[in-house]
């Protein structure tokens, strides 16, 4: 992970990185950081002053935690949630999951193995279209109604155990994808293993890809492996949406 | 509709908001015909628990009759009188399939949230937060039931709402912490917070075998009701010192199963309590465990430390050395609502069990704001509050 751009890099925050601490906070929120926890110090010491010892000490405690994470770029707390709100440039993206599934590795392959299945979890993927035994048509999609399309075939099949697939020519977002299906122990289903690889969109559609490819993160594919389980054990995907219609007086 | 909508820290308000609808072919739409204010509804309404958003419709204790099914749905069918559990849950995953309902694994569409903050996800709540997944809950005039074909329990005519209401959370929340504490015949078990988990846990310890039950609160009016409807000795906190009186009434051993109905927002006194105050209200804590503390040490070696009061992120202080050295088990959890209703509807059936004497207020749907600060502020003699979302308040106790 890259030291955000154009932040000098202070004493501490070389200390923090060589003690293997990463920087995982934003440069607008390492600002806020340090405006916020230098006001929380202060508030303490006035508490402090005022004979309010207890919650003077909690106060400077907790300024003092906020001024270290805007200073060194790293919190604990993000750290210890896994959210990384430093922001990366597209460089590709490269994702495994592994979920388990209450259905039998024969029935998860079939749902798979079926492409034109993909985007009813895939939320990116606007259609899959099989084209042929082995290759298919894949058309994603991207904020404003933008959207690109490629051709795919699959490289290995084994039937209930392992689908993997590739796209084919120069794709606007080159990319490819294994799924393994084992038997979990002790009569919990199967145990999927996906994973997917997007290269960085080139070539003169690289703009349009880029932002198609943008929408595709970590946290999205594994939203779309929980919509997978969900359709596989209960017919259905999840949703608090609130879209009122009828009335029912 | 109308609906009790969430605006924030202590404002809630009456709504009107659009009749809600079937989305998905196993969902059901039921017309609410008497709803609860829980008292996990107060951490809502106190703003401890994060991602509530403005016009966020409140409730999870909620029954009535269902209007609409979806395509799916041949169980039911409009004009049935339902129960609906608080946890919504699918019935066919792993953890569903072993009764652990509130552990289901796909009724939450955030469960992304939670598993950031716990490792892993709880089933869906109605009307709590969107880290419960963001549902419309039942303080409403309509409610959108999803997988309304397993877990809703059909009501026999004769029993009234206000007999069976109750079997939506609080009923089943204390059994299973009465449950949780295997009790054997004899035991002595200890309740922390009358509110109305903790007297039901009381009455259900009675049921699962108890010879002793201690009731701990601060108000006379709700030790009183432990001690007239539970048959507990009540012990005020704030007129004794909790553990010290414990281990003086029980031989010196301390209870078999200590109960915290209590959970992240307790109550305490002195320097301690300051403290929790002080490092919750700047979010340095989430939660106040001071219960949870006087439980530990209170228990005696060996025994059961059983958790239905809610928790919500990290307690600090937390006596491990005791856990350890004592070797208590400790149980905690939302409850598997769905496995117990059958069992506790015969229960009620049969006059074993009767929750709705905890009923002090009946309201209207538009009265909830004042029923909130009334519940918040335990003014008027305020234990339990239900809300009629088709009828008028009645202030009769």
């Amino acid at each position: 992970m890259e030291a955000a751009t154009g932040a000098t890099q202070s004493g501490l925050e070389r200390e923090a990185k060589q003690r293997g601490k990463q920087i995982n906070v934003g440069r607008n929120e390492r600002t806020a950081s340090m405006i916020g926890g230098a006001a929380l110090a202060v508030t303490g010491l006035t508490k402090l002053a005022g004979k309010k010892i207890l919650p003077g000490m909690a106060l400077m405690a907790a300024g003092g935690m906020f001024l270290y994470r805007g200073k060194t770029g790293h919190c604990d707390v993000f750290e210890a949630m896994g959210v990384d709100t430093a922001g990366t440039e597209d460089k590709g993206l490269t994702v495994e999951k592994v979920l388990t599934i209450n259905r039998t590795p024969q029935e998860v392959y079939e749902f798979w193995h079926n492409f034109e299945n993909i985007p009813r979890f895939m939320r990116h993927l606007e259609a899959v279209r099989t084209t042929g035994g082995r290759t298919s048509h894949w058309k994603a999609r991207g904020p404003a109604g933008v959207s690109v399309e490629w051709d795919a075939e699959i490289l290995e099949d084994y039937p209930g155990q392992r689908i993997s697939w590739q796209s084919l020519g120069n794709a606007d977002i080159p990319n490819e994808g294994t799924v393994e299906f084992m038997e979990a122990p002790g009569g919990r289903g199967t145990e999927v293993k996906v994973h997917l690889t997007y290269r960085p969109p080139g070539g003169t559609a690289g703009k349009l890809a880029a932002k198609v490819a943008h929408g595709i993160n970590a946290q999205v594919i594994e939203e779309d492996m929980k919509r997978l389980k969900q359709i596989m054990e209960t017919g259905e995907t999840a949703t608090a949406a609130y879209t009122g219609s009828r009335t029912y007086h | 509709m109308k609906a009790v909508c969430w605006h924030g820290k202590h404002h809630v308000q009456v709504d009107t908001v659009p009749d809600p609808q079937i989305l998905n072919p196993r969902d059901a739409i039921v017309k609410v015909t008497l709803s609860g204010i829980c008292g996990s509804d107060l951490h809502l309404y106190n703003g401890k628990v994060p991602t509530m958003k403005e016009g966020d419709i409140l409730g999870h204790e909620f029954m009535g009759v269902v209007v609409e099914t979806g395509s799916a749905i041949t169980s039911l069918s409009r004009g049935d009188r339902v129960i609906v559990p608080f946890p919504i849950a699918c019935g066919d995953c792993w953890y569903c399939q072993e009764g652990l309902w509130a552990l289901c694994d796909n009724s939450n569409p955030n469960s992304w949230m939670l598993e950031k903050l716990y490792g892993d996800t709880g089933a869906g709540i109605y009307g709590y937060s969107h880290l419960y997944g963001g549902y419309a809950g039942g303080q409403a005039e309509f409610v959108r039931v999803p997988f309304a074909d397993t877990g809703l329990e059909k009501v026999p005519p004769e029993l009234s709402d206000e007999k069976v209401l109750f079997l939506t959370d609080i009923l089943p929340t204390g059994y299973q912490a009465a449950e949780n504490c295997h009790i054997q015949k004899g035991d002595t078990v200890a309740v922390w917070g009358c509110g109305p988990v903790g007297l039901l846990a009381m009455k259900c310890a009675w049921q699962l075998g108890a010879g002793k039950v201690f009731a701990i609160d601060r108000f006379p009016e709700r030790l009183e009701m432990a001690r007239m409807h539970c048959k507990a000795e009540p012990l005020n906190y704030e007129e004794v010192d909790i553990t010290e009186a414990l281990h003086d009434m029980t031989g010196g051993r301390g209870p078999d199963s200590c109960i915290d109905a209590v959970g992240m927002e307790a109550q305490g006194t002195g320097l301690e309590a300051a403290y929790d105050t002080v490092k919750q209200t700047l979010r340095l804590e989430n939660d106040r465990p001071i219960a949870l503390r006087q439980l530990i040490k209170a228990c005696r070696k060996g025994g059961t430390v059983s958790i239905p009061g809610v928790y919500s992120g990290f307690v600090d202080k937390m006596p491990m050395g005791a856990v350890f050295a004592k070797g208590l088990t400790i149980r905690a959890g939302q409850t598997h609502v769905q496995k117990y209703l059958r069992p506790l509807m015969r229960l009620i059936e049969t006059g074993a069990i009767d929750s709705s004497f905890l009923i002090t207020h009946r309201l209207s749907l538009n009265d909830a704001p004042m029923g909130y600060e009334l519940f918040d502020r335990k003014q008027d003699g305020c234990v339990k509050i239900v809300l009629r979302p088709q009828g008028v308040s009645q202030t009769v106790h």
